[in-house]
């Protein structure tokens, strides 16, 4: 316990530091800012009366539109934006974590205490999530508390979102980590993480790309990746279904599939991140 | 092993140096013991194989062949590093923490309670002299004062075995004087100390015992005073001397140097040196003065590397 408290320490002293800190909650405070301001209700004797969204009238459609309704569908659409936000926010604070560590005259210092490497690793990275996981609790609390203080609406669902931004994020950590481990670079990383969540959120196509290509072996290779790597787009639209309890048009399947394979791939990274660290050199 | 507190047996290591190409053998067998209480010095020219010997110790990097022991326990468990405490050469503590910071985060991970770190840091920074600098940016210190800092980091957990890594370096001199008294109180309570310096005197003013490390293999290994008088040179005072005294002396197989007025003679041993006297006295010579020259360990040292100058070095 004490060896994670030095870690959490470490890194949350770094990132304060750094401004990186500063800059995460910064941007995280500004978007809520922009998100209290956007939102003016006119409640007239405990109904909506009117709305408005950034500035903009939102049609009423006669007396269909309840003010739960319209909560719901603000807390949909903004948790899908959040997903966004809160990951990519998470892998650039985060991503710096394991090639700091490996710098020479640093990884000395650490590897030289009674403290086993997958013990050091696994430390750090729950220091990271805890760091990550803060933002999403910051900004999709400060959004919820925000949202009840101007409807009187509380909508539980809506924190449902940050348990699978935070599951998102817990992967790509991962994977952040194993890049960091092989590689030594701080860009890497964040490149190969951000390229990872951008690069599954395309295989969400994946049969259609596999019947346009020419070769079968080109298809199964698709195929194959789809299965290995995160699947961002179908928890993004979790996400959103999770929150809209899919009250909205198409119903969202909800298969605990995405869940599993990305469970995986983010506990395979984290594995071949600790065995290549114990490998490692130093 | 009795009071051995790091026991280094037949350690070898070897460095691929890529597809095709003969690895690189950067310890070749090395043996050596460092006792509880004891200062020991590791010299050796850059890529001798010392700061890798430094790393198997610590479990940094995997040894290929041999054993090495802390406490007792092999170098791959971390229960050895429990009572060792490191200063890497060029070591990097994060610039964010203050002193206060990085010797707790440090301590923790040694496992230390909170209130045992609370009492141990003003103990510590007072005896290296950074007492006022306890709530100051890493990043602000000099080298000198990292350098100090990094020792007060070695030595929070107070360790039974401390490894060192160029511990001067950087340091002025009323510095370096006061991490040589630190090291010597640390080994009069039985710490063992293994010293790792390019700077000799520095070994030849803190070590009781050193090994000389050449091309990965232990050249040489004694106390100061051992590989001092290894060779076997006499200050000769006498008169007069003259150059039929001087060519005599060669003809009797000694080295003969003409220093200041004197003579140096390197003889084989002391009978040699005997049959010298009694040429100079059979010639009607005076003898005023005659001493053992004492070579300095710089002198050993450019000795031992000489012997094998022009082989290539091994990475550290």
């Amino acid at each position: 316990m004490r060896v994670l408290w030095a870690n959490i320490e470490d890194v949350w002293r770094e990132a304060a530091a750094r401004w990186t800190l500063i800059a995460y909650f910064f941007l995280s405070t500004i978007f809520i800012i922009i998100f209290a301001s956007a939102i003016n209700l006119d409640i007239v004797d405990g109904a909506l009366a009117g709305a408005k969204l950034f500035g903009k009238q939102v049609e009423m459609r006669g007396n269909e539109m309840s003010i739960e309704k319209l909560v719901l569908g603000f807390e949909s659409g903004f948790s899908a934006v959040l997903y966004f936000l809160c990951t990519f926010l998470s892998i650039f604070a985060t991503a710096h974590l394991v090639p700091r560590l490996q710098e020479k005259g640093t990884i000395d210092l650490y590897l030289s205490r009674p403290v086993s490497r997958t013990r050091l690793l696994l430390s750090r990275y729950f220091a990271g999530l805890l760091l990550a996981g803060s933002n999403v609790l910051y900004l999709l609390g400060s959004i919820w508390l925000i949202v009840m203080w101007k409807t009187h609406v509380v909508h539980p669902r809506f924190l449902l979102a940050g348990v699978v931004i935070f599951f998102v994020i817990a992967t790509l950590l991962a994977f952040a980590f194993l890049v960091g481990v092989v590689t030594s670079s701080t860009a890497v990383s964040i490149m190969a993480s951000c390229g990872m969540f951008l690069f599954s959120g395309m295989l969400v196509a994946h049969d259609r790309m596999a019947a346009a290509v020419s070769h079968e072996w080109q298809a199964a290779v698709i195929q194959t990746l789809y299965w290995i790597i995160p699947k961002t787009a179908e928890l993004g639209a979790a996400v959103f279904a999770f929150v809209s309890a899919n009250s909205f048009g198409t119903k969202i399947d909800l298969s605990p599939t995405p869940f599993l394979t990305t469970a995986a791939f983010g506990l395979a990274s984290l594995t071949l991140a600790i065995w290549r660290f114990h490998k490692k050199e130093f | 092993m009795t009071d051995s507190l790091i026991e280094v047996r037949a350690l070898r290591k070897e460095y691929r140096s890529g597809i095709g190409k003969p690895p690189i053998t950067a310890l070749d067998g090395i043996d050596f013991t460092v006792r509880e209480g004891e200062l020991f010095g590791l010299l050796g020219p850059n890529g001798a194989g010392k700061t890798t010997t430094v790393k198997i110790i610590l479990g940094l990097t995997a040894a290929t062949n041999g054993t090495a022991f802390v406490g007792g326990l092999p170098v791959g468990n971390p229960e050895s590093r429990r009572r060792t405490g490191y200063l890497p050469e060029g070591h990097k503590i994060p610039g964010y923490l203050t002193a206060r910071q990085a010797m707790t985060i440090f301590g923790r991970m040694s496992g230390m309670s909170t209130n045992d770190i609370k009492l141990r840091i003003p103990e510590l920074l007072d005896k290296v002299r950074l007492p006022q600098w306890i709530d100051v940016r890493v990043k602000k210190f000099s080298k000198g004062m990292t350098q100090r800092l990094g020792l007060a980091c070695a030595l929070v957990h107070r360790p039974n075995v401390l490894l060192l890594d160029e511990p001067t370096d950087g340091v002025d001199p009323v510095g370096r004087r006061e991490i040589r008294d630190l090291l010597r109180e640390e080994a009069r309570n039985g710490t063992a100390v293994l010293l790792n310096s390019h700077l000799l005197s520095e070994i030849e003013l803190t070590c009781d015992r050193v090994a000389v490390l050449r091309n990965g293999k232990v050249a040489a290994e004694g106390t100061i005073d051992e590989l001092t008088r290894r060779t076997a040179k006499y200050k000769m005072v006498a008169a007069p001397v003259d150059e039929s005294l001087v060519a005599m002396f060669r003809e009797n197989g000694a080295g003969v140097e003409r220093v200041n007025g004197h003579l140096v003679l390197s003889v084989n041993d002391i009978a040699h040196l005997n049959t010298l006297v009694d040429g100079l006295r059979s010639r009607g010579g005076m003898l005023s003065e005659l001493a053992p020259v004492r070579s300095t360990l710089e002198d050993v040292f450019v000795d031992l590397v000489k012997a094998d100058a022009g082989q290539e070095g091994h990475p550290q």
